[in-house]
């Protein structure tokens, strides 16, 4: 059995999950401080790929990157790439589509972040970045956690728009649920079991994985009352 | 006061929903479901507006897809009253006469006495337009360093499975397959699509197709002569129809030469035999 497809889902999910992760927790991060118009505009449109039917957000990407698109005719021009029809056009459709994903988890998880730790961190004269880093994503954890999972999960199983952008290639640019598809259209019902069953497995170890870290890491969200009552009792957190 | 604005909006909602459920169905028009190839999609079209001129009663709806998907739909019980199919393979599947070599699953959908060809079209080599930097003039050029990525429709569309025959004939089938260059389609407007795009290099559609396509797409190349089976429509009754007198109507205006006419002016040739 040709595995392409295994390992060509794999790093698609993957680093689009990387791409995701970054990009949504910052949008999520200066999104929530931002005036409530701005707000409101900003989370519809940024929620919209996730909303949209994944075929319309193939349409629109495969009018901008293709090669007779605005963004795609630049490319071709200046670096001779094609943004179309290779491996990396299915990341850009998975990036797309799981990155409401991530950005409405990371966000939730924001705001449900009890705002009184940082506050007390910055009169302790701690910089923005370490308070980020060290104390609202630990606490944070959880849901950022469960974006990512969602996120990957998402892109692993990404077939619309990834169908539009990148066709199917045997060996080039085939996904696994791509595949599954042809598999089926061709008649090949045995290897699209195959095919189905790999994907369950990784999906369901995946899931399995995460819910165990979650349940090594949980603690309760702790107020910053408790913190200090705790501190005050001379019990160590 | 709030509890009968309450009980307005329910009645509101009610009698909305109520009015979409109850409306009145328009009395005597009979639909027929035409389940037909996706290069037929402009030409039936046109047919299925002139029939409505000349039977007002009856509805000519279209369904078009690869004649693999539609053979498939059929087959897991789709509600169809004439199939038209892009090549005899898929139309054999379901017809019980044609044998059990090419029949294997034994399937009778196709009501006998029924079947006859209606169009006959050719395979050509297509290019996006205006996009042909490498020269790309003959079917063989698939294989040199020209064409990086050259789209056909899969082996379950009529179009991939003439593709596949012209490149058995020319000996090069299985080395494209090895090169990685073909991406495959689920059906020809998919593969005309991808060309118009300048998503590939080349791809393989019907003339007819490319014909529709015209200010997006330039023929290159027609199949050479003898590479594939002559690729002719079948067309037939099916026998679960629930109104086998209007289908056969419509069957025998497919065939007259008002319809020959039509299919003509979009490319089709006559089917010959």
């Amino acid at each position: 059995m040709d595995l392409f497809p295994l390992y060509n889902s794999l790093r698609v999910a993957a680093i689009s999950t990387v791409i995701t992760f970054f990009t949504g927790i910052a949008a999520a991060y200066y999104i929530a401080r931002t005036p409530r118009i701005v707000k409101g505009v900003l989370d519809c449109v940024l929620t919209l790929p996730m909303v949209l039917p994944p075929t319309v957000v193939g349409f629109f990407l495969l009018k901008m990157i293709g090669p007779l698109g605005p963004v795609g005719s630049r490319v071709l021009d200046l670096f001779g790439a094609k943004l179309v029809m290779v491996w990396y056009s299915a990341i850009f459709a998975t990036t797309i589509v799981t990155f409401p994903l991530m950005y409405r988890t990371a966000r939730g998880a924001f705001e449900a972040f009890d705002k009184t730790l940082l506050y007390s961190g910055q009169t302790l004269g701690l910089s923005n970045t370490f308070l980020f880093w060290r104390v609202m994503m630990p606490n944070c954890r959880q849901g950022i956690l469960a974006g990512t999972v969602l996120a990957f999960a998402r892109a692993l199983g990404e077939y619309g728009a990834t169908t539009m952008v990148t066709g199917y290639i045997p060996g080039r640019t085939a996904t696994i649920s791509t595949s599954v598809y042809q598999f089926w259209r061709e008649g090949n019902d045995a290897l699209a079991y195959k095919w189905v069953a790999v994907n369950l497995i990784i999906s369901a170890a995946v899931l399995i994985a995460v819910n165990l870290l979650e349940n090594r890491y949980r603690q309760p969200l702790r107020a910053a009352k408790d913190v200090l009552s705790d501190e005050e009792e001379g019990v160590r957190p | 006061m709030k509890r009968s604005a309450g009980v307005l909006r329910s009645l509101v909602l009610f009698f909305i929903l109520g009015s979409l459920v109850f409306c009145p169905v328009s009395e005597g028009a009979t639909e027929l479901s035409v389940f037909a190839a996706a290069s037929l999609t402009e030409s039936m079209t046109r047919v299925a507006e002139e029939y409505g001129k000349l039977v007002p009663e009856v509805t000519i709806v279209c369904n078009f897809d690869s004649s693999g998907t539609l053979k498939t739909q059929i087959e897991q019980g789709a509600e169809c009253d004439l199939f038209i199919s892009a090549g005899q393979k898929q139309m054999n599947e379901l017809d019980i006469s044609a044998g059990p070599k090419v029949n294997k699953a034994g399937l009778d959908f196709v009501k006998q006495g029924t079947r006859f060809n209606i169009v006959s079209n050719k395979v050509v080599l297509i290019v996006p337009k205006g996009r042909n930097t490498k020269g790309i003039s003959d079917f063989k050029d698939v294989a040199t360093d020209k064409v990086s990525l050259v789209a056909l429709g899969n082996s379950d569309v009529p179009v991939g499975q003439y593709s596949e025959e012209v490149y058995k004939n020319l000996g090069l089938w299985d080395q494209l397959k090895e090169m990685n260059r073909i991406t495959y389609g689920s059906n020809v407007k998919e593969v005309l699509s991808q060309v118009a795009a300048a998503a590939v290099d080349c791809g393989v559609v019907y003339g007819t197709d490319a014909a529709s396509a015209e200010g997006r797409v330039e023929v290159v190349a027609h199949a050479p002569e003898g590479s594939h089976r002559p690729i002719v429509y079948p067309a037939a009754v099916m026998r679960a129809t629930r109104k086998p007198v209007a289908a056969a109507a419509f069957a025998s205006f497919l065939r007259s030469p008002e319809c020959a006419a039509i299919f003509e002016s979009y490319g089709f040739s006559k089917p010959g035999k």
